[in-house]
């Protein structure tokens, strides 16, 4: 009779778990709407895609051209963006670690002016000095430069990062940074030995997300940027979408191809990505 | 805790503040120098070169009876209000998530979820656009598969919208009256990967004693949802909800790049940001945009102010 009773309640639990499965998937299934899109059109050229929207065409028709153009077409400005992003997100968190680190090591005289000065920062709309930006950079020379975006870049989240880094370093137990000095480590040799291997999480979190925000820029590219040569993907693909007879499957291929480096960078950090995003998102 | 240092210590250690310095070079170059500048350039007639000529408060005086400008904000009302609903899917994906008996299961929903990720917001932007074209589009295709476009049509004829037509594709971007809604539906189901780890983060706090109790208690799930869940991510949901309704302000990339920089058919779509944005590069007014500007940061201040005291977010 007990044991009866225990199977109805399991079996009953099994059941409303299939219900759980089965939401989770609808749900996700549609998010993958966009992505199924872009893959089975990328393979299909103009005549293919009007006969047949919706399902994948047989291999035998899949359309490679579209990805030699695709790869042609975008890989240059692949390689733009890498530069930017990477040395952005780079310098970007170097300069931020080592601010952290000042405000989080001592309370230093003044320290406490220029840390209000920094949040008063993350009040002010980006959007409101986008003018003056623009002809700051103007006056700099940076105007059609990597650097301008470099610069921007570095620049950009850095209040962000400085606020969520400066938590982290805190929680580091003192006693690590007082037997560090009693060995007789300079305050680079701490950060170097103490600080970046403690919080080396939230370091690659920050890192990802000031990538990802990189790469998905195009409004201050669109807005230095004139040489084609210099484009970054957002620009390129603004182009690319405003040309007159659209080639969708070239357009989706490019697409693919735009993402392949976040694709790859995915498969490398998705561990440390899930885990940064899950536990130490919110520790700011 | 942070020790506090004397002076004296903090004059030896006077290398400490190296490290401030770069930082805070860059911030002000390129955060502080522009922000003032926006400031001082918002009283002048300027456009965009070396001359330019003090008008006083002339810019704001035409910014008040601008009515592009205070329309783009009930535009940009709308949106938000919308964007506080589109918060609902990621809170229950979340929930059904957490609930799953099998971590396992958790983890890899996990990754599956993140996935979407690595497609360039950029890319899903051109890949929304290319669902909203009237001819190839996806939209359409799935009212046509649906039939709900016939059901749609009949809905118009009923009550006038003139928007539907049986028959004729739909163009969600080309029409006035469309643009807002095109606006609402985008991103559907509206998933923010990063939003929901956050929430599971936050329930992750649940133990499971907890649900066996309620269990114990014959609770259903809309009343462990209510009692139990939804207080504990409590936190997390205003932190995004601030987040948003401040993003959503300040942004006018998605309009800019769905509609172009007029704001789409009948500037329908024209936000705040993307007015500032077409007077000063659109129409060589510089000055102008630049109080448009600083109109903006006041909703922004208040805005945030609000939220300060009304939200609290405790760490």
């Amino acid at each position: 009779m007990k044991s009866g009773e225990k199977n109805g309640s399991a079996r009953r639990h099994k059941k409303t778990e299939w219900v759980k499965h089965f939401f989770i998937v609808a749900i996700l299934a549609v998010e993958f709407l966009p992505f199924y899109m872009m893959i089975q059109i990328s393979l299909k050229d103009n005549h293919i895609f009007l006969e047949n929207t919706w399902l994948p065409s047989p291999p035998s028709t899949w359309v490679w051209q579209n990805y030699a153009d695709a790869f042609r077409l975008i890989i240059p400005y692949v390689a733009n963006t890498v530069v930017v992003a990477v040395s952005s997100t780079v310098l970007g968190l170097a300069l931020s670690i080592l601010a952290a680190y000042f405000f989080a090591r001592y309370r230093m005289p003044f320290g406490g002016i220029i840390w209000s000065g920094f949040l008063v920062l993350m009040l002010l709309p980006g959007v409101a000095n986008i003018v003056p930006l623009f002809n700051l950079l103007k006056s700099l020379g940076l105007l059609n430069t990597l650097w301008a975006l470099i610069a921007l870049g570095i620049a950009g989240s850095q209040v962000f990062a400085i606020f969520v880094l400066r938590n982290f370093i805190e929680d580091i137990p003192r006693d690590l940074f007082e037997a560090a000095e009693m060995d007789g480590a300079s305050h680079l040799q701490q950060l170097w030995s103490v600080v970046i291997p403690m919080s080396a999480p939230i370091i690659g979190t920050l890192a990802i997300l000031k990538f990802l925000g990189s790469w998905n820029d195009f409004l201050m590219p669109l807005l230095v940027l004139r040489d084609p040569q210099l484009f970054t993907i957002g620009v390129g693909l603004i182009y690319l979408d405003g040309e007159y007879v659209k080639q969708w499957g070239l357009i989706m291929a490019s697409f693919f191809v735009a993402s392949l480096p976040l694709i790859i960078l995915f498969l490398f950090m998705m561990k440390l990505f899930i885990r940064g995003l899950s536990n130490g998102a919110l520790k700011g | 805790m942070v020790p506090s240092v004397s002076n004296r210590k903090a004059l030896l250690e006077w290398k400490l503040y190296l490290f401030i310095v770069p930082s805070l070079l860059v911030v002000a170059v390129f955060c502080y120098y522009p922000a003032i500048s926006a400031i001082y350039h918002s009283f002048f007639r300027w456009s965009g070169g070396d001359t330019q000529e003090f008008v006083g408060l002339k810019n704001f005086k035409d910014a008040l009876s601008d009515g592009v400008f205070w329309s783009s904000f009930i535009t940009i009302g709308i949106l938000i209000v919308a964007n506080l609903f589109k918060m609902i899917p990621s809170i229950f994906l979340a929930v059904l998530i957490h609930r799953l008996k099998s971590d396992r299961m958790q983890y890899w929903y996990r990754v599956i979820l993140v996935l979407p990720m690595i497609v360039p917001g950029l890319v899903t932007l051109f890949i929304w656009k290319f669902f909203f074209d009237p001819n190839f589009g996806t939209l359409n295709g799935i009212l046509q598969a649906t039939h709900l476009d016939t059901l749609l049509a009949t809905l118009d004829s009923y009550f006038h919208w003139g928007v539907f037509q049986e028959g004729v594709p739909t163009a969600w971007l080309g029409q006035p009256s469309l643009i807002i809604p095109s606006l609402i539906i985008w991103g559907f189901p509206w998933i923010g990967a990063v939003g929901v780890l956050i929430f599971l983060a936050g329930l992750q706090s649940i133990g499971t004693e907890v649900y066996e109790a309620a269990e114990l208690d014959g609770v259903n799930p809309l009343q462990k949802f209510l009692y139990i869940e939804f207080p504990l991510i409590l936190t997390q949901v205003r932190l995004s909800l601030v987040l948003l309704m401040i993003g959503t302000l300040q942004g006018y990339g998605l309009q800019f790049l769905l509609l172009g920089e007029s704001g789409g058919p009948g500037g329908r779509g024209m936000v705040p940001g993307l007015w500032m944005f077409n007077r000063a590069f659109v129409a060589g007014e510089f000055g102008y945009g630049c109080a448009l500007g600083m109109f903006l940061f006041v909703f922004v201040l208040l805005l945030t102010w609000i939220n300060n005291k009304f939200v609290r977010i405790s760490k």
